[in-house]
C-alpha cells in the first residue's frame, strides 16, 4: 500500500531536521513555494483531499473561500486539540514526525496567503508542545520558516497555543474564540471563519492529519495522491485503533479497505473466543455500528455514509460480544455532558438529561418510557444548535439504543399493573420503581465497555 | 431590497438585516431570549427558531441575514417549528427552579410568557427530574442587582451589557454544561452606572433589581410612558407606579436617544420626587401655610410693588428643569406683568455643559432636562444668569425676584448655585418662589407656592440634541400643590385678567407657531411616544380572561 502518512513515523529521530529532510521533509513546501497560491488550492482540489478532522470538507474547496485583501491578513490555524474520544491518530503525527505537520502547516498557509499560522494544541498534549517548539526553532534556524521562507520571499510565522482541555475547543469556532482568548462558545455562522475568523480575520481551520497529507501531494501530484483511495475518498486515512483487539493502535489505511479485514488484519481480530459485537468507526460522536452492518463497509467517506454512520476522526472503537452496551452509553453521554460548553439551550440542558436518564436507567430506577424519552430528547437537539457536538452527542445515544434495544430494554422496569390496587399482591408502588432482576444481575457483573483511558 | 415572506406577511428590508427583525417590524412575534435589538446577536438561547422553505435545517431568526424572496414560517404557522420551540422551552424548564410564586420577575418573565403561549407553549412535560442542578441564590451583586443562578437561562444578554455597552465586563460564565453558571468575578460589587439595566434586561428572574425587588407584583402596576428628567440627555423611560406612588422606572428604547437603557441615577431619580420633604402648601416666610387664593393674593401685593423710580427690574429666573409649557406661561407672566423685567434660566452653566458627556453612553453633565428649551424660548441675555442677577441685587437693581425653581433629579443642587440662591433671596426686597420642595437654601423666600414634580405634570422638554419629548403625568402632586402652569396661569390671570389655557396641547401648538425650532411638530406624535419598552410584554395570551391581578 502507498503510505503518506507514515512513512517517517517508524525513522528514530524523525525528530530532528536533518534527519527528516534526508526522508525528504520541506521538499512538498519547496515545490509549493515555487507554484503560484492559485495553482497550490488547483492542485490540493484536484487531489481530492478532503477534511480528516471529521466533517471530511473537501479541503481545497475550503482554502478558495479566503480572498486576501492588503488590509486584511489571513490566518491558517491547525487544529491539534484532538479530543474526540477514541481518537489520538494527531497526537501520533505530532510525536513521531513534527516537520511533516509543520510542513503541511507551511504550505496550507502560503496557498491562502497568511503569514501567521498558530498550531492550537490540545492541553493534554502539552508534551507534544516541547516536540513541536523544537521542530518550529529548528525549522527557523534552517531558514525553512521566517521573513524569507527557503529564500522565496514568503514569509510565515508559526506559533503554538496550547488549549486547557476542553472538548469544544476542537470546534472550529470554538477554537478561534479560545486562540482569542475569550471563553471557548462557538459562534453562530454566518460569518464563516473563511471571511470573519480569529481576529475578524479571514481565517482557514485544518485539522492535524489533513495538513500532513499536504507534502506529498505537492511532491507526487495531484493525480497520484487521487489514484489512492477510492471514489471521491482520496489517499488514505490514520485510524486509531482501540477496544477490545488483540492490536489497538494507530494504522494508515489506504481508503476503500474493508472494515472487517482491517480488525482482523491490523487490528489482530477479537481476544481469543471472542466475537465482533459492534465498532464505532469514527469517535464516539459517529453513530455505532453492530457486526452485521460492519460486514460490508469499507474505511471511506461513500461506505460510511451509506451504512449510516460517518469516517470522522478514524477514532475506531471494536465491542466483543462480552460487551455491555448500556453502561458503554452511559460512559460516552456522561463524556458528552460533561464537555458540552453550556452555550446554546439544547446541548446544554440536553446532553445533563440524557446522562442522567441512562444513570438512573442504570441504577434500576428507570421509567417504562425512559428510552423513546432519550430518542425524542435526541431528537430536540439534532439540528438545532449552535456547533456540530449537540449532533455528536445525540448520535451514540440513539444508535446505541436503537441497535442495541433489548440490552435496554432489560433495565426498564416493568409495565405498571393495570389492575387496581387492592387486586395486586404485594406490589406496593415502591417495589415497582425497582428494575427487574435482569438489572442487578446486569450490574453485579464487571463492566467491559470501551477503554476509559482513552474516553 | 430583500424582499422576505413571515407567516404570509411580505416585507421589505434592508440588505443584513436578519429575520426577527423583519419579522418585529411584521408584528409577528418570534419568541427570544438572546436576542436584543441593542445587543450583538449571540443566537445561544435557540428559542427564535424559525423553518425556511429550501434550508434543510432549521435556522435562528436572530442570526440569519434575510436574503430576497426568503419564505419564512414561525412557530404560529409551522408545526415542526412548534415543536422545536416547545422542545427548547422544555430543555430550559428541566432545571429551572420554577419557583414563580416568589419570583419578583413573574408577571413579566419571558420563560413564564413563552410556556404560557398557545401555539408552541403549555407542553406536559415528559421530564421528571428529581434532582435539578442546584446552584446559587440570592447573591448582590452591588446595590442595583440581586443574583440567582438557578433561575439563569444563559442568554448571555447580561454579559455581552456588560462587556459591550458598559464596557466594563464585570460577568462572566463558569463551568460548562448544564453547570454553566453567571458570575461576577469573586462576587465583587458591580461597578456599572448603568447595572440597573441587567434587570430590565434579563429575561427571567436571574437579575432583579434590588430597589423594586417585593415592593409590588407587577400585574399591580400601572404604566405611564415618558421621558427621564435626571439630565439633559432626556432618555425615554416607562413610570410604572401604583396607588399615586411611583415604584420603578423602566428605560424605553429609542434607538435616537437611549437605545434601551437608563442610567441608574435616573433609574433612581423618582425617589427625589416620592421624597418627605415636599412643599404641598403655599407657604409665607414666617413659615405660615397659606389656602391658595390667599397665596395668589399675596403673590399679586408681593410682585406689584411700585418702583417710584422705574428704573430698578422685577427679575425672573425659571430653571430649564421646567417644561417648555411652564416656560411658556413663565415667559408671558414677566413680559406681560412686568414691563421692567429681566429673564433668564442659567443658574451655573448650563449652556456650556448641555452637550457635554458625563461617560460614553447616556450620562450629561448638565443636570436640567429643557435646557434647550429655554435657550430657544430666548430666557437668556446677555449678560445674564444667575451671578449676574446676584450682582444686579448686590447694587440693589432688583424691586422682587420671581423663582421657578426644581431640585435636580440626579444629585444635589451645586453649592455654589444653592448659596447664590439664598443670597438672592436675602438682598431681594420681595420674592415668590414656585418650587416642588421644602429646599434649605430657599427659606429666604418671601412666599413658596408649592408645585407639581416631574410625573405629576405633562409637558414637553427639549433635549440635548433639541429633540422635544414629551413628559407624562402618573401621579398627582402631594397636597395642595399644582401645576406649574395652573399656578402660572392663575398668576397671569390675577395680574393681566387674562386667564390662558393651560391645557398642553394647545400650549405647545403655541410654542409650535412661535418657536422656529418647532415648527411643524405635532404634540400627539413626539418621537419620544414612538418608543418602546422592550423586551415586549404585555402582548401575550394569557386567554380569554387575562390575568387580572384579582
Amino acid at each position: 500500500m502507498t503510505r503518506i502518512l507514515t512513512r517517517h513515523t517508524d525513522q528514530p529521530d524523525q525528530v530532528q531536521l536533518d534527519v527528516a529532510r534526508r526522508g525528504g521533509a520541506y521538499q512538498g513546501f519547496e515545490a509549493a513555494l515555487s507554484r503560484s497560491r492559485q495553482e497550490v488550492i488547483q492542485e490540493v482540489e484536484a487531489s481530492g483531499l478532503r477534511g480528516r478532522g471529521g466533517a471530511g470538507f473537501p479541503t481545497g474547496r475550503k482554502w478558495s473561500f479566503i480572498h486576501p485583501a492588503p488590509d486584511r491578513p489571513v490566518y491558517l490555524l491547525c487544529n491539534a486539540d484532538e479530543s474526540e474520544p477514541g481518537t489520538f491518530k494527531d497526537h501520533y503525527l505530532l510525536k513521531r514526525d513534527p516537520h511533516l505537520v509543520l510542513e503541511g502547516i507551511a504550505i496550507a498557509a502560503y496557498a491562502i496567503g497568511a503569514h501567521k499560522a498558530y498550531l492550537y494544541l490540545r492541553g493534554e498534549y502539552a508534551s507534544l508542545a516541547m516536540v513541536m517548539a523544537g521542530a518550529i526553532e529548528q525549522a527557523k534556524a534552517a531558514g525553512i520558516l521566517g521573513d524569507s521562507c527557503l529564500g522565496s520571499g514568503y514569509g510565515l510565522r508559526v506559533s503554538i497555543q496550547l488549549g486547557a482541555g476542553a472538548y469544544i475547543c476542537g470546534e472550529e469556532t470554538g477554537l478561534i474564540q479560545s486562540l482569542e482568548g475569550r471563553r471557548a462558545y462557538p459562534r453562530v455562522r454566518p460569518p464563516f471563519p473563511a471571511s470573519a475568523g480569529f481576529l475578524d480575520q479571514p481565517t482557514v481551520v485544518n485539522n492535524v492529519e489533513t495538513l500532513a497529507n499536504l507534502p506529498w501531494i505537492m511532491t507526487e501530484g495531484a493525480d497520484r495522491y487521487a489514484g489512492v483511495g477510492t471514489g471521491r475518498s482520496a489517499g488514505t486515512k490514520l485510524v486509531s485503533l482501540s477496544g477490545q483487539v488483540s492490536r489497538p493502535g494507530v494504522y494508515e489505511v489506504t481508503m476503500g479497505r474493508p472494515l472487517l479485514q482491517f480488525l482482523n488484519e491490523e487490528g489482530g481480530g477479537m481476544p481469543p473466543g471472542r466475537q465482533l459485537k459492534a465498532v464505532i468507526p469514527g469517535g464516539t460522536s459517529v453513530p455505532i455500528l453492530s457486526a452485521d452492518e460492519a460486514a460490508g463497509v469499507t474505511i471511506d467517506y461513500e461506505s460510511m455514509q451509506a451504512a449510516g454512520t460517518m469516517l470522522g476522526s478514524g477514532g475506531m472503537i471494536a465491542f466483543d460480544d462480552t460487551a455491555q452496551m448500556p453502561p458503554a452509553l452511559l460512559r460516552i453521554a456522561e463524556f458528552y455532558a460533561h464537555e458540552s460548553c453550556g452555550e446554546c439551550t439544547p446541548c446544554r440542558e440536553g446532553t445533563g438529561w440524557m446522562a442522567w436518564v441512562l444513570k438512573r436507567l442504570l441504577a434500576g430506577e428507570g421509567r417504562v418510557n425512559d428510552l423513546d424519552l432519550l430518542l425524542r430528547t435526541g431528537d430536540n437537539m439534532e439540528g438545532r444548535t449552535i456547533c456540530g457536538l449537540g449532533d455528536a452527542a445525540v448520535q451514540p445515544v440513539q444508535s446505541f439504543i436503537r441497535k442495541f434495544r433489548p440490552e435496554f430494554e432489560a433495565l426498564l422496569p416493568p409495565a405498571p399493573d393495570p389492575s387496581p390496587p387492592w387486586q395486586r399482591h404485594g406490589h406496593g408502588p415502591r417495589s415497582a420503581r425497582m428494575g427487574p432482576p435482569a438489572v442487578e444481575a446486569a450490574l453485579s457483573e464487571p463492566v467491559e465497555g470501551p477503554p476509559t483511558a482513552s474516553l | 431590497m430583500p424582499l422576505v415572506t413571515v407567516d404570509g406577511q411580505q416585507i421589505e428590508v434592508e440588505p443584513g438585516a436578519t429575520i426577527i427583525q423583519a419579522a418585529d417590524r411584521l408584528g409577528v412575534e418570534i419568541p427570544r431570549f438572546c436576542y436584543h435589538p441593542d445587543l450583538r446577536p449571540e443566537g445561544n438561547c435557540r428559542m427564535c427558531l424559525v423553518q425556511v422553505e429550501g434550508f434543510a435545517r432549521l435556522v435562528v431568526a436572530c442570526a440569519t441575514p434575510v436574503t430576497d424572496g426568503m419564505v419564512v414560517s414561525s412557530p404560529h404557522t409551522s408545526a415542526e417549528t412548534a415543536e422545536a420551540v416547545q422542545g427548547v422551552l422544555e430543555f430550559l424548564l428541566i432545571n429551572h427552579p420554577l419557583d414563580c410564586p416568589i419570583c419578583d420577575q413573574a408577571g413579566e418573565c419571558s420563560l413564564q410568557d413563552f410556556y404560557m403561549h398557545p401555539d408552541y407553549g403549555l407542553h406536559t412535560s415528559q421530564v421528571d427530574v428529581v434532582e435539578k442542578v442546584r446552584k446559587r441564590k440570592r447573591i448582590e451583586l452591588g446595590p442595583r442587582i440581586v443574583l440567582d443562578s438557578e433561575r439563569c437561562v444563559m442568554c448571555s444578554r447580561c454579559v455581552r451589557f456588560s462587556a459591550d455597552i458598559s464596557g466594563l465586563a464585570e460577568l462572566q460564565f463558569i463551568h460548562r454544561g448544564n453547570r454553566v453558571e453567571l458570575i461576577a468575578f469573586e462576587d465583587r460589587a458591580l461597578e456599572d452606572p448603568y447595572a440597573g439595566n441587567l434587570a430590565d434586561l434579563c429575561p427571567v428572574g436571574a437579575l432583579t433589581s434590588r430597589d423594586f425587588r417585593f415592593r409590588r407584583r407587577v400585574w399591580h402596576l400601572a404604566h405611564t410612558d415618558s421621558v427621564c428628567a435626571g439630565c439633559s440627555t432626556g432618555c425615554n423611560l416607562r413610570i410604572d407606579h401604583a396607588e399615586n406612588r411611583i415604584e420603578r422606572l423602566v428605560p424605553r428604547r429609542n434607538p435616537a436617544v437611549n437605545s434601551s437603557w437608563i442610567c441608574d441615577e435616573g433609574r433612581l431619580s423618582y425617589l427625589r420626587a416620592n421624597g418627605p420633604d415636599r412643599l404641598s402648601q403655599p407657604l409665607l416666610s414666617g413659615g405660615e401655610e397659606v389656602a391658595w387664593p390667599d397665596g395668589i393674593r399675596h403673590a399679586q401685593e408681593l410682585l406689584a410693588t411700585d418702583d417710584a423710580s422705574g428704573t430698578r427690574p422685577l427679575l425672573a429666573l425659571a430653571s430649564a428643569s421646567a417644561t417648555n409649557e411652564s416656560l411658556l406661561l413663565f415667559k408671558h407672566l414677566v413680559t406681560r406683568a412686568f414691563p421692567h423685567h429681566r429673564l433668564d434660566f442659567r443658574l451655573s452653566q448650563e449652556t456650556d455643559l448641555v452637550g457635554a458627556r458625563q461617560d460614553h453612553l447616556l450620562r450629561r453633565w448638565d443636570k436640567h432636562p429643557n435646557t434647550m428649551g429655554a435657550f430657544y424660548l430666548g430666557f437668556s441675555e446677555q449678560p445674564g444668569g444667575l451671578d449676574d442677577y446676584l450682582q444686579a441685587a448686590e447694587a440693589g437693581d432688583c424691586v422682587a425676584l420671581v423663582l421657578l425653581y426644581y431640585p435636580p433629579l440626579v444629585g444635589d443642587e451645586l453649592p455654589p448655585v444653592a448659596a447664590a440662591l439664598a443670597r438672592l433671596l436675602e438682598l431681594c426686597p420681595h420674592s415668590v418662589v414656585l418650587t416642588t420642595h421644602r429646599l434649605p437654601y430657599l427659606k429666604g423666600a418671601s412666599l413658596s407656592l408649592p408645585v407639581a414634580a416631574w410625573a405629576e405634570e405633562e409637558g414637553t422638554y427639549t433635549n440635548y440634541q433639541g429633540t422635544v419629548q414629551h413628559s407624562a403625568k402618573a401621579t398627582e402632586p402631594p397636597g395642595a400643590a399644582r401645576e406649574a402652569t395652573a399656578v402660572l396661569a392663575d398668576l397671569l390671570h390675577t395680574f393681566t385678567n387674562h386667564r390662558p389655557s393651560t391645557a398642553p396641547e394647545v400650549l405647545f401648538a403655541e410654542l409650535e407657531h412661535t418657536v422656529a425650532a418647532y415648527r411643524g411638530l405635532d404634540y400627539q406624535h413626539l418621537p419620544s411616544r414612538l418608543a418602546s419598552v422592550y423586551p415586549p410584554e404585555g402582548r401575550m395570551h394569557y386567554g380569554e380572561e387575562g390575568f387580572s391581578g384579582r
